[in-house]
């Protein structure tokens, strides 16, 4: 039996594109919550935050991360989630969700325990389906 | 007839005295330029070989030379031989000796000749072969040698160590000043190679800069090695100075063009990559809202969604427009420099955005008394100074108004121009590396856009300076342009 996702995070600072996974999760009834953050500083203080209550409520179940940020990209939020992570007693599934076919960044992404996979923009509605589907099994 | 012409004419040209050697009646005939060579008239002097070989050839060469002498006129025993010969002044001249046959030059003479070509000495040389080579060597290769000597506390050059350091003939080096034969930044080193040699005997073989009399910096290589005694006793270092000034000039601009070719090669690699990062951020987008758009049934939410392509097509368009921006630097920096007061330029950018200025209350004090103006392109300078001067007060302080501070200044020849703030400044730990780059912003401003610093630095590099930055968090930020 299938359970719909509670909630799903958005890192990534190109409001259009937020906007229109928003649309996409909006119109197909993907998951019932969604956050955005705009970059990796902010997530991360986000994260924190929870830590210190660990109301699970509150902790997504999928993060779709951005490389390229303001502030804090992609890569040093990773650096500080990972350690974040293992104390939430909770599986949080991480997608890099990215422009950068630069080879040398698919490669960095795939060594990091973390993260689940590496898609380059533009994903496809399909795309999105089939990971929140997936999840929910 | 005609041989003994051709022959006249060529010792007349060599300017070479020379015996006639004759059997009947036993006698040699001495030419005038013989005697003209050593100073002499014809009446001086006794054409004979025993006058000869008693007052006129220095005695060390006596024994060879009548020996050889007689050979040849008994038995016709071709020779050569170096000679030194008494001049009517007293000193004593160097001769090359030859006959016929040994002669480069094909004569054929009845009478049997013995040349004295005379070679040429500086006064100052000691008269004798080995010395005359080396000299040349030493010039054609610019090498001069010297030697250090530790007993008597003292410093030895030759000739040509004083000529490329252009001090006068009876210099005298010094041993406790010698520091200052090296360039300020290379003393060190030369200290190190010299104490090294004399306290371990390590040789040395380097590349330094030296600085000429005349107080010219010049590069040389510089090779030395310790001097041992017969109790293995380090008693001095000798070696050899060559200027290789020009081609460690050459090797030193080839260096710098190199530099220039790899940045430029990493800016357009940059500039490929932002060209396909940026496009694809808005060309993903597209292709997701046509995605959203064929997926959804309702007419009017769909024509909603068509207004967000217009939407995308202006970001596009920024993008395209930035750069446009970026690809116009290096199509401009050909465009021509003209001398422009750095006050100037400063004026025409503060009228500008003089509002702002106003608004925020921004103190700029400006010192361009060390440096007034610079040949550069004005657009450039004044694109810099405008971008520096909006930057610090796009992320000035919260808790006081912006003061900018801004000076020229030059220091080893070359032109810098400062600017600081005591703005909020920037990370240096987390953002170094990409404070100059495209889209990069370091802080929550809505209006930061991240294209300001990058066309900066590429306006600078196009003409060939460069920019770096100094900063500390709460503190401000320093740019310093090189250019």
């Amino acid at each position: 039996m299938s359970h719909t996702i509670g909630l799903a995070c958005i890192i990534d600072d190109d409001s259009m594109y937020v906007n229109l996974v928003k649309k996409i999760i909006e119109t197909k009834n993907l998951c019932k919550n969604l956050m955005v953050f705009q970059n990796g500083k902010d997530a991360l203080n986000y994260f924190e935050v929870i830590l210190s209550n660990l109301d699970k409520s509150n902790i997504p179940e999928i993060i779709f991360l951005d490389l390229n940020m303001p502030v804090m990209d992609g890569w040093e939020f990773l650096e500080n989630f990972t350690n974040i992570k293992n104390k939430l007693e909770k599986t949080i599934t991480l997608y890099i969700v990215s422009s950068s076919i630069n080879p040398v960044d698919i490669e960095k992404a795939k060594t990091i325990n973390s993260v689940k996979d590496y898609l380059v923009k533009p994903v496809t509605i399909e795309d999105l389906e089939a990971i929140f589907l997936n999840e929910t099994i | 007839m005609l041989q003994n012409e051709l022959f006249n004419n060529v010792i007349r040209d060599l300017n070479t005295g020379y015996w006639e050697l004759h059997v009947d009646p036993f006698k040699e005939i001495w030419s005038e330029k013989f005697y003209e060579n050593l100073g002499f008239n014809k009446k001086e002097l006794k054409s004979n070989i025993d006058y000869f070989l008693e007052h006129l050839i220095h005695k060390g060469d006596v024994d060879v030379f009548r020996d050889n002498f007689l050979n040849y006129r008994n038995n016709s025993i071709n020779f050569k031989q170096h000679i030194k010969i008494k001049t009517k002044q007293g000193g004593y001249k160097l001769f090359r000796c030859a006959t016929n046959d040994e002669l480069p030059v094909n004569i054929k003479s009845e009478i049997n000749l013995i040349f004295f070509f005379e070679v040429k000495l500086e006064p100052e040389q000691d008269i004798s072969k080995d010395n005359f080579y080396y000299k040349e060597t030493a010039q054609m290769t610019a090498t001069g040698s010297w030697y250090v000597d530790f007993h008597k506390r003292k410093s030895y050059w030759d000739f040509e160590t004083r000529r490329i350091l252009e001090y006068p003939d009876d210099y005298i080096p010094s041993l406790k000043d010698s520091a200052r034969y090296y360039a300020k930044d290379c003393r060190q080193q030369a200290a190190d190679l010299f104490f090294n040699c004399a306290m371990a005997g390590t040789p040395f073989n380097t590349e330094i800069k030296m600085v000429t009399a005349n107080k010219r910096v010049f590069w040389v290589r510089a090779i030395g090695k310790p001097v041992y005694n017969e109790n293995k006793e380090i008693i001095g270092i000798r070696g050899v100075f060559q200027d290789i000034d020009d081609i460690k000039t050459k090797e030193l601009r080839l260096e710098k063009s190199i530099d220039i070719i790899a940045s430029q090669n990493s800016r357009l690699f940059n500039f490929a990559h932002i060209v396909s990062h940026n496009l694809r951020s808005h060309t993903s987008n597209l292709s997701l809202l046509v995605q959203l758009i064929e997926g959804i049934d309702d007419p009017q939410e769909k024509i909603g969604l068509i207004k967000e392509i217009k939407q995308i097509s202006s970001s596009l368009n920024i993008t395209i427009e930035h750069l446009n921006e970026i690809v116009a630097i290096h199509t401009n920096k050909d465009q021509e420099k003209k001398p422009i007061k750095f006050q100037d330029a400063l004026n025409l950018v503060t009228s500008g955005i003089g509002q702002t200025i106003a608004v925020s209350q921004t103190k700029i004090s400006a010192d361009f008394s060390e440096l007034e103006e610079i040949n550069y392109i004005a657009a450039y300078l004044e694109s810099v100074l405008l971008n520096l001067i909006t930057n610090a007060i796009k992320y000035k302080h919260p808790d006081r108004n912006p003061v900018i501070e801004i000076n020229t200044y030059i220091e080893d020849n070359k032109k810098y121009l400062k600017v600081s703030d005591n703005g909020r400044g920037i990370d240096m730990k987390l953002f170094k590396d990409k404070i100059f780059g495209m889209y990069k912003t370091f802080h929550y401003n809505k209006d930061a856009i991240g294209i300001g610093l990058f066309i900066t630095k590429n306006q600078v590099e196009s003409l060939n300076g460069s920019i770096s930055v100094e900063s500390e968090v709460d503190k401000g930020t320093t740019f310093i342009i090189e250019f």
